[in-house]
């Protein structure tokens, strides 16, 4: 391949990185919106006057005194820490039997998992809060972390594909080995699942922090248990929401999985190139 | 382990689950018998209401005073709570003893599900005359025969005016019928030069604050039953001739800049609602936007009227619409004696309902809470929503099992022929009808 | 060749097998496979099996959440036929469907190969294409729609500028659900990492090879790259249908906000689908019918046509691309 001319170097070098900026403009618009309205008055919040008349930094302030965002912080690290964990346990096993072994019935199992995921949420939650209520679980967090230790769909079903794209070979010369199956996912697949096992932990972290209706459900009436998501809920109440306090207090939620996500994205994203083609 | 193994353990772990989730669906116990009267309530009362700031530190006060008169009754306030949260609480058996719901939209469904239990059996034990609150307020406490339901303060919907606005183009009184509410609304308009609205005189759609269906319906008296309890929408004139109005101030308008302009007027709840900065020059609001306007627009100069009636029906003029919020015994409540002592003190005490009518601005519920108002009878403004309360042409929408249903099928409609989509009114309304019969169908 | 469990075979080297200790193998190997699959079947049974089994129950009741379900035989079904409301529900959500997957996937394989271009500075833009969906759904889409507003927001302000009028967006029936798809494409963030992580996985050699036999850089697309990444193609394709049949939360959020009624309380449900019905989702119908009007024996009627609309997409989607999936039958 003959090497490229300079100038169309260059040139390719500006149009990327223009269309990324332009792109990364249009990304943080929405949340340049929110942190400006953090500092209006409440008054001002939600007008049309976009950039503050007044900056009021202590609204920061305001949201820790008005909510106990310490404890909230602690449940929300609590159920998104535990979620990850208990779902890694119980979906990578599941997922590396589905992706790897050969078994009967194999396809049905992948398809039934799949399905978990159709059936809309607002119609499973009923018969499993009854369900959670006879055993006297409601009221906390716990119907929401301890079913993670029974698999999670979507998880199960993006470390499936993610681990469907490791060729076999490895797999076969570690079993030639006389490497039992757990031993082959430990010391041979693992490693090089990495990126997608990063990804998938990452997301089900997220998803866990974010999540608003759960919580809502189990825990809305017990105020010790409640998660960020909820503390947010309470800035919106019946005749106001004080919207500048609501948006300091979700940037505040947000900080902390922004860092997590600018930390880890190494970890996945450090492509495993592997040798020799795949066939 | 072979697969006819695996299904063997399967099935019945199916079957005990199944039959776990089928337990927890059982009925509940027996309710508890009435005491017999004298016996002095006691025990724990856990209230669950929607108020928040302001007015949750007035219900606060008056709490206070329920607790010095019953000494071994203790209330736990539960603030900022709403009509679903409450709903599901009481389903899964953990709700509040005593319920305050926003709307009296749920009293149908809560007396219908037996979410609320009924008091009659109390109201009779203690001989509570009933009589004393005005029919609309009977009407929405009670669904069936059953009196599941006390009132808790009314609120009344009438018709705001800016009194400055009003007088720099020189008309000195309120339009009291629809013809001079159009008249005037479209001589208090201001455009800008581009033909953007920059004031409206009044801004019609349905969507706006407090318009909604339930409100603007008393302006022609629609009826929305037949007495054999079906849609009487499409049958009744009146609707016609509302949305017809409607339509009409909105197209003068223009639906497009219309939507533009509502889209950018700032919060109901805000010092930037419209009415208060001017934008809007009239609009139909309920007697506690008194207090707002006199916390958030002190200077304001504003008038307040009850709202305009249809050319045809001049005499109803005084009338409005009457709602109120509710309070309710939990089917699951633990303490049911103590929860009527708490429900009966907020609704029929007289120094209590005064007391709170007077600190959120809203309208007493009893006629002897109405008689002696205490600071409220010498308020000018707020003696208007006083004698619509009380004005027997007043409405208040039925009660129905399919609670909000009926107002918001009606509500949708109201918008989509407003903005143009739907183009046959009669087509339209009849489908209502259709639609609204179905849903009283469904919920039985 | 990979092994296949269960079937009778010899390992290259291995010792003559006799047919106890084969069937020992077998069973050994089995009960691996349990021991792999264990909590996630527990799993299927107690998300799958037992929600879907309620649910179809509960269809054929009447059931208010209060009382115990009464049995109502067929008449939540029968009234499935006559509902408008479910025609107008149902084709928000499979507009959705065929607007919304399709954009977003293009969108983060777009994205997602422009970030691949980057060496330095790339954990920057990435965390910025990102940041979106991290928000928390509600405070995000408050945010994005009111950036939206027609009149005096943010964007038509700008627009205006330019010379253009902008439209009403969330606010008029015609841009609202394309207004939508525009906030689904702002939080592009996570599909883009998946599509990221699988296109970072494509080995170097490939393109080389591919550009040596002088294809260019479409024609190595379409020939190294998307046959590469086609397990999570498909994945985000099933997902994304999957995850759109059941778009709630965003599509009440904008419609309060663009109702101007964006508090809670009073219960935001009588602004839902504003304006004029456009963004009714089928999922909304369904909460507003089981927990407004109490009528939650329909919702499950309205449930399981979901559930098995899902799954016949699905089911096509499954088929249509099975060779994405590898070699699993």
């Amino acid at each position: 391949m003959t090497a490229p001319a300079r100038p169309n170097a260059a040139l390719f070098f500006v149009a990327r990185h223009s269309l990324a900026i332009a792109l990364s403009l249009m990304f943080l618009a929405p949340v340049v919106f929110l942190v400006l309205t953090s500092f209006m008055t409440s008054q001002q919040s939600l007008t049309s006057n976009l950039w503050p008349a007044t900056w009021h930094p202590g609204n920061y302030a305001d949201v820790f005194a008005k909510t106990p965002m310490g404890r909230y912080l602690l449940n929300t690290v609590l159920y998104a820490s535990l979620a990850t964990v208990f779902m890694l346990l119980s979906s990578v096993p599941a997922a590396y039997a589905l992706a790897k072994l050969r078994w009967r019935g194999r396809y049905a199992v992948f398809v039934a998992i799949v399905c978990v995921m159709m059936l809309p949420p607002q119609v499973t939650t009923v018969p499993l809060y009854l369900l959670w209520a006879t055993w006297g679980l409601t009221g906390s967090l716990w119907p929401l972390i301890l079913p993670l230790l029974l698999g999670d769909a979507f998880s199960i079903f993006l470390l499936r594909q993610f681990l469907m794209t490791i060729p076999d070979e490895y797999l076969d010369a570690a079993r030639v080995d006389g490497c039992g199956e757990w031993r082959a996912l430990r010391r041979v697949v693992l490693p090089m699942a990495r990126p997608g096992l990063a990804a998938t932990a990452m997301f089900q972290f997220f998803y866990a922090w974010n999540d608003y209706y759960g919580p809502l459900l189990y825990t809305s009436e017990n105020e010790s248990w409640w998660p960020l998501s909820l503390g947010l809920a309470s800035f919106r109440t019946l005749h106001s929401v004080q919207w500048n306090l609501l948006s300091a207090a979700t940037l505040l939620t947000m900080v902390p999985i922004v860092l997590v996500f600018f930390l880890a994205q190494k970890a996945f994203v450090q492509g495993v190139t592997l040798t020799g083609v795949k066939g | 382990m072979s697969d006819r193994r695996l299904s063997k353990i399967a099935i019945p772990a199916l079957a005990l689950v199944t039959a776990v989730a089928l337990a927890a669906c059982t009925p509940a116990k027996a309710p508890k018998p009435v005491a017999t009267p004298g016996v002095e309530p006691s025990g724990t009362v856990e209230f669950w209401h929607f108020f928040t700031d302001r007015e949750a530190k007035a219900i606060d006060s008056v709490i206070d005073d329920f607790r010095a008169k019953y000494p071994k009754v203790t209330v736990a306030v539960k603030s900022g709570q709403d009509d679903t949260k409450m709903l599901q609480a009481i389903g899964a058996g953990k709700g509040p003893d005593v319920g305050l719901s926003y709307s009296t939209d749920a009293a149908g469904q809560l007396c219908n599900s037996g979410a609320w239990v009924d008091l009659k059996p109390y109201v009779d034990r203690d001989k509570i005359d009933v009589s004393k609150f005005p029919a609309t307020v009977r009407s929405y406490t009670e669904f069936k025969g059953k009196r599941c339901a006390m009132p808790f303060l009314a609120d009344t919907y009438g018709f705001y005016y800016n009194k400055k606005i009003f007088a720099d183009a020189g008309i000195t009184s309120p339009p009291k019928t629809l013809s001079e509410l159009t008249d005037v609304a479209k001589k208090l308009t201001k455009r800008k030069a581009d033909g953007t609205i920059q004031r409206a005189g009044f801004l019609p759609l349905t969507s706006f604050y407090e318009n909604g269906a339930s409100h603007l319906y008393p302006m022609v008296n629609a009826k929305w039953l037949n007495d054999d309890n079906t849609s009487a929408i499409g049958s009744d004139p009146a609707w016609k001739e509302l949305l017809t109005w409607q339509k009409q101030l909105v197209d003068w308008y223009g639906y497009d800049k219309l939507e533009k302009f509502r889209a950018s007027l700032g919060d109901e709840w805000s010092a930037d609602n419209a009415f208060q900065k001017g934008q809007v020059a009239m609009q139909i609001d309920g007697e506690w936007r008194i207090a707002f306007i006199r916390d958030q627009a002190k200077d304001m100069d504003f008038g307040t009227a009850p709202m305009p009636v249809s050319d045809n029906q001049p005499d109803r003029y005084g009338a409005g619409y009457v709602t109120g919020n509710i309070m309710g015994v939990s089917k699951s409540a633990k303490n049911p004696e103590a929860a009527w002592a708490l429900i009966r003190y907020l609704s029929t005490d007289t120094g209590a309902i005064v007391k709170l009518a007077n600190l959120i601005k809203n309208v007493p519920t009893t006629s002897d809470a109405l008689a002696n108002p205490g600071e409220l009878a010498t308020d000018e403004q707020f003696k208007v929503f006083l004698d619509v309360f009380q004005n027997p042409n007043s409405l208040h929408m039925p009660i129905t099992a399919i609670g909000p249903a009926l107002e918001e099928t009606m509500a949708n409609f109201m918008q989509t022929y407003a903005s143009g989509q739907a183009k046959d009114l009669d087509a339209g309304l009849t489908g209502v009808d259709q639609e609204i019969n179905k849903q009283l169908q469904l919920a039985g | 060749m990979a092994l296949t469990l269960g079937a009778p075979g010899t390992r290259p080297g291995a010792p003559p097998q006799g047919s106890t200790s084969r069937s020992r193998r077998r069973a050994r190997e089995r009960l691996t496979v349990l021991g792999f699959m264990a909590p996630a079947l527990a799993g299927l049974l107690l998300f799958l099996v037992y929600p879907l089994l309620a649910s179809v129950y509960f269809s054929f009741t009447k059931f208010d959440l209060i009382n115990p379900p009464q049995w109502v035989g067929l008449r939540n079904w029968s009234f499935l036929l006559h509902d408008p409301n479910v025609r107008v529900a149902a084709y928000n959500t499979l507009w959705l469907v065929v607007v919304m997957v399709p954009a977003r996937m293009v969108g983060a394989l777009t994205t997602g190969i422009l970030l691949t271009r980057f060496r330095r500075g790339a954990g920057v833009y990435r965390t910025l294409f990102y940041l979106p969906a991290l928000a928390p759904p509600v405070a995000a889409t408050l945010a994005f729609v009111f950036l939206l507003k027609p009149g005096t927001g943010p964007v038509n302000t700008f627009l205006a500028k330019l010379g253009i009028e902008g439209p009403l967006w969330f606010s008029s029936p015609h841009w609202a659900k394309p207004s939508l798809v525009l906030l689904a494409l702002w939080g592009i963030g996570d599909l883009m990492i998946i599509f990221l992580a699988a296109l970072l996985d494509v080995p170097q050699e490939l393109y080389e090879a591919a550009s040596l036999d002088g294809a260019n850089a479409w024609q190595q697309f379409r020939a190294v790259t998307l046959p590469a990444i086609s397990p999570v193609i498909l994945f985000a394709a099933v997902t994304g249908v999957i995850q759109t049949l059941q778009y709630f939360t965003q599509a009440a959020v904008a419609a309060s906000v663009a109702a101007g009624q964006a508090q809670s309380g009073g219960g935001i449900s009588g602004t839902f689908g504003y304006p004029a019905n456009s963004t009714y989702t089928y999922p909304l119908w369904l909460y507003v019918a089981g927990f407004r009007y109490g009528a939650l024996g329909y919702a499950n009627v309205l449930a399981v046509v979901l559930f098995v609309v899902s799954i016949l997409i699905t089911g096509i989607l499954l088929r249509r691309f099975r060779t994405f999936l590898g070699s699993d039958r």
